[in-house]
């Protein structure tokens, strides 16, 4: 069996090299080039497109060095009488003597604070030149990162007392820590903290408390000092996910080429089974992109030297690979789905600026907020920044990825035959076909799939999170009960619907009541699960309490058979036509049971 | 004439087909919706960012809570410096009675204050305690920028009189009543705006190569050539399509963000800066299309060349992006304005004229 979706793979390479003549080879070639090019001249010269957005008027030539500094800023020279005029019309700034005049406008205002930060960069830059660190910089400033429990949770007393204990210790291990991680090459011996405890301590402490000692330390002049935004590392990651875009578009079109040409129906008819077929196609590309990936690693990390060095790049590997799986399985998807090439262009475009978001969105927040860590690119950034990530930390993050893109390769997996691959079969159809598959499977049941769709849900809830996150308090809480709620219903109804609309079932009152009990049973085993699993470090935060609320195990469970219930009852009085009312009904139900639940938050 | 007229004609007839077809697929809605999306984000980040960098928003609502520990004396100069400010500050003798309060959510951060003075020769060292992985974190270290910075300024003033020949630059920015930071002024006209303008002319580009190829790939490029249209108005018709819907969603983001009180400077000439460009890029990868005809090599090649421009804007100052945004807070001189919208339509006219030789000598060309 293993040799039929390797035959299929080899065709693929063959295939795929036959796309790339000469002469598309190189105009490939010459545009990389031209990139590379472009990219190399652009990263010299600062990387940012805001040049002569703003207009000084100066009257003395001393200024001009200054203002030269910042390519924001265009320069007129004029005497001081000129200069005074010359602000009432066109210009936003005017520096007369030792004043700079500001206009009334908000560009005159946010050009006023440019100038500000000008002046301070160019005397940073004068200071920095006279190599007297004593007298040019003389205040330092260290920041050390410190764990304490979150304020949501509530320890019990002996937890307290306990941790309490644990902290002075701790404490006393900052102090005289950063006595040796402060080791500035000036003279001058720095002293900081109050060392209470001798050296030989200090050691004895940090192999007991391994490396979460100082994940993070950072050193700076208080000019320099700014908040943790990491801007750098994004730009890295960024880096990686781009050839996943390419890749998958290739692969995609591979796979589109397939059904407008018909050519895989011949695939089809020989003697080999949907699974080979479709893992004969991925592999090759998997392969590639993991290639290229395994190349950007070393590009960013550096040929490693030391053990511990392969095992980072490992770790890199292994971060982004569930995400490479999870942007194949959704092009893959949408690849048997759309009925044209620009359709399909669309769906990969929208899938991909979905997943981005939710992949760099929470990386913003990188060291910051423990929101982070549901993506893998923070993964990515900790591990960039030289930072250890914990298994847990690993799974929390990536299993969601694993998961959502192993079922979608099942389910497209499923409606890879004929009858969905080469007819002009709607959308909406195409999907209800995997569902109606999945059900006729001897093991397949609503219980089930309604398990398969937790990690969808998860992911779902996640990312409604990271869009909710700025909305103001009570809208944000509000607007993700909703829409929680919705998702939710969705997917513990729709193999209910599949079951009505394709006629498995009979649609009698017992069938609808059996399978919602079936569906919302599974869906509450499936919740539960995933809260044992991964929630503990996002379940401190309000959000968090809106996914995992409840505790108490039988209303839940009530609670998810009832509005289930709720949309077998519709579709079995109304018909499966009703599908979208019948879901809306039961969201608004489930909505007003979790505000009742979370009512605290409100009042 | 009537022959150029009559052509004309055909043109716009493939035109309207092709509008037609893009919105009976529903795609064109699904690409409204993708821009939204990006908008919302993108909004959702000016909101972080502003957040982030101009605490005087932040520290109204969430500083009433938090208080900062300080260890060290009464006299020490850091501190003096703090009380000054706003600030919450605790005076500490030891590290120990600090952490013990930081651990129990009485205090958010702990600054160690440096032992040395002004006037001595040593380095000062202020070291910052702060919770990890929470946004109070930031917040505290972006209140405490004003300060620390003040603090250096009052050692600098003492010490750099040390220095051999260094003289202080002392300017005194005198501000109206409008407060603003240049982060959120240039985010929103530097990167926004002209992101958000120009995403219809990238899409457009990448459009066209679907709408030629396809036309290829399905065999139905000799159906349409069979019709009393040539290949030059056939591939004409489709640009000119893919171009015109440019101005009209750019045009829709535009009143968004004026809705949104950006108030946008020569909305006319920026509408017809993104015509220009959306032509260059469809022409171009028009062009692309009759040359390759195979989709994925034709839009990899394009994505290149997408990069390629994007580079190549940062390296001189009236690239489309940048002449956008100067446009729109009117910072340019209309002279120089006018002169690189000239610029860019003989690339878009060049462009044509190469697409016309290309589509000629395409072998499939009847």
């Amino acid at each position: 069996m293993m040799a039929s979706w390797f035959t299929i793979a080899k065709w693929e390479l063959l295939r795929s090299k036959l796309k790339f003549d000469t002469r598309s080879m190189i105009m490939l070639i010459l545009s990389l080039m031209l990139v590379i090019v472009a990219s190399y001249a652009a990263s010299q010269t600062g990387m940012s497109m805001n040049q002569k957005i703003y207009l000084v008027v100066i009257s003395q030539p001393e200024v001009q060095p200054i203002i030269e500094t910042d390519q924001r800023f265009d320069y007129i020279l004029v005497d001081r009488f000129a200069a005074s005029a010359y602000n009432e019309y066109g210009a936003d700034i005017a520096i007369i003597g030792n004043n700079v005049y500001l206009g009334d406008t908000r560009k005159s205002a946010a050009a006023g604070d440019s100038l500000d930060n000008t002046f301070k960069t160019y005397r940073e830059i004068v200071l920095t030149s006279y190599n007297d660190v004593n007298n040019s910089h003389p205040v330092w400033v260290t920041v050390h990162d410190l764990e304490r429990p979150q304020n949501f949770q509530l320890a019990g007393t002996e937890e307290t007392v306990d941790s309490l204990s644990r902290g002075a210790n701790r404490s006393a291990g900052y102090g005289t820590g950063t006595n040796g991680a402060t080791g500035l090459g000036s003279s001058g011996a720095i002293r900081t903290g109050s060392s209470t405890i001798s050296p030989e301590d200090i050691a004895a402490l940090d192999t007991m408390e391994g490396k979460t000692f100082f994940e993070r330390q950072t050193l700076s002049t208080p000019s320099n000092f700014s908040p943790p935004i990491p801007f750098t590392a994004i730009l890295y990651a960024f880096l990686f996910i781009f050839p996943i875009y390419f890749v998958s578009q290739f692969y995609s079109t591979s796979l589109m080429d397939e059904r407008t040409n018909k050519k895989g129906e011949l695939v089809l008819v020989a003697p080999l089974r949907g699974i080979d077929v479709v893992i004969g196609k991925t592999i090759p590309y998997i392969f590639i992109t993991m290639a290229i990936q395994a190349a950007i690693t070393l590009y960013i990390l550096g040929i490693p030297s030391t053990f511990a060095g392969v095992e980072r790049a490992l770790l890199v590997l292994a971060a982004i690979f569930p995400v490479v799986l999870l942007f194949f399985a959704l092009s893959f998807y949408s690849a048997i789905l759309s009925r044209s090439f620009k359709e399909l262009t669309f769906a990969s475009v929208f899938l991909s600026v979905i997943i981005s978001g939710y992949l760099f969105f929470p990386a913003m927040f990188a060291n910051i907020h423990a929101i982070s860590s549901i993506s893998p690119i923070t993964l990515i950034v900790r591990l960039i920044e030289n930072e250890t990530v914990l298994a847990n930390t690993y799974l929390f993050s990536t299993l969601p990825f694993y998961f959502v893109a192993i079922s979608v390769y099942a389910f497209g997996t499923f409606i890879f035959r004929e009858e969905d691959l080469f007819t002009q079969k709607s959308i909406t159809g195409k999907i209800v076909d995997c569902f109606e598959m999945f059900l006729s499977y001897p093991y397949g049941s609503v219980f089930l799939l309604s398990i398969v769709f937790i990690p969808f849900v998860y992911m779902t809830q996640l990312m409604l999170i990271v869009m909710l996150f700025n909305l103001p308090v009570p809208y944000s809480i509000i607007a993700m009960i909703l829409l929680s709620a919705m998702a939710e219903e969705l997917v513990k109804s729709i193999g209910i619907y599949a079951l009505f609309k394709r006629k498995i079932v009979d649609i009698t009152l017992r069938n609808a009541i059996k399978y919602s009990i079936l569906s919302g049973a599974g869906f509450f085993v499936g919740e539960k699960a995933v809260a044992v699993l991964t929630l503990a470090p996002i379940a401190s935060s309000a959000f968090g309490s809106v996914m995992t609320m409840g505790t108490l195990l039988l209303i839940p469970l009530f609670l998810h058979i009832t509005t289930v219930l709720i949309s077998s009852l519709v579709m079995y009085m109304k018909g499966p036509r009703y599908y979208v009312a019948a879901v809306i009904l039961a969201t608004i139900f489930h909505s007003i049971y979790n505000i009742m639940i979370l009512r605290e938050l409100f009042f | 004439m009537s022959k150029n007229g009559n052509s004309c004609r055909k043109m716009k007839t493939i035109a309207k087909k092709e509008f037609k077809e893009l919105m009976r697929e529903k795609t064109f809605i699904l690409a409204i919706i993708i821009q939204l999306f990006i908008a919302s984000f993108s909004t959702f980040l000016v909101i972080g960012l502003t957040s982030f960098y101009d605490p005087t928003t932040l520290g109204n609502i969430e500083m009433q809570g938090s208080s900062i520990a300080v260890v060290g004396t009464e006299e020490n100069e850091f501190y003096k410096l703090l009380q000054e400010s706003n600030l919450h500050t605790q005076l500490y003798t030891d590290f120990q009675m600090a952490y013990t309060d930081f651990y129990n959510h009485k205090v958010d951060a702990i600054i160690m204050t440096p032992l040395g003075s002004s006037g001595g020769t040593d380095l000062l060292n202020v070291d910052i305690y702060l919770p990890k992985s929470e946004i109070r974190a930031t917040i505290v270290s972006l209140q405490l920028k004003e300060p620390l910075e003040k603090y250096e300024q009052s050692v600098r003033d003492i010490r750099t009189q040390r220095l051999p020949g260094y003289t202080p630059i002392e300017f005194n920015i005198i501000k109206r009543g409008l407060r603003t930071t240049s982060t959120y002024f240039e985010f929103i006209y530097v990167a926004l705006l002209p992101l958000l303008i120009f995403t219809p002319a990238f899409i457009s580009g990448g459009l066209i190569i679907d709408f030629i190829t396809e036309e290829y790939e399905r065999k139905t490029m000799e159906m349409l050539l069979v019709s009393p249209a040539s290949m030059i108005e056939i591939i004409s018709g489709k640009a000119f399509m893919a171009i015109m819907i440019v101005p009209l969603q750019s045009s829709v983001w535009m009143l968004l963000l004026s809705m949104n009180r950006v108030s946008i400077d020569n909305s006319l000439q920026i509408l017809l800066v993104v015509t220009i460009i959306a032509a260059v890029l469809v022409l171009a990868s028009t062009t692309i299309a009759v040359l390759l005809k195979e989709r994925g090599v034709a839009q990899l090649l394009y994505s290149l060349i997408l990069i390629f421009l994007f580079m190549s804007s940062y390296l001189f100052t009236n690239s489309p992006l940048n002449l956008v945004t100067r446009l729109s807070i009117e910072s340019i001189g209309s002279l120089e304005a006018w002169t690189w919208i000239g610029i860019y339509m003989l690339v878009a006219i060049i462009l044509y004229l190469l697409m016309m030789i290309v589509v000629k000598r395409d072998p499939n060309n009847i």
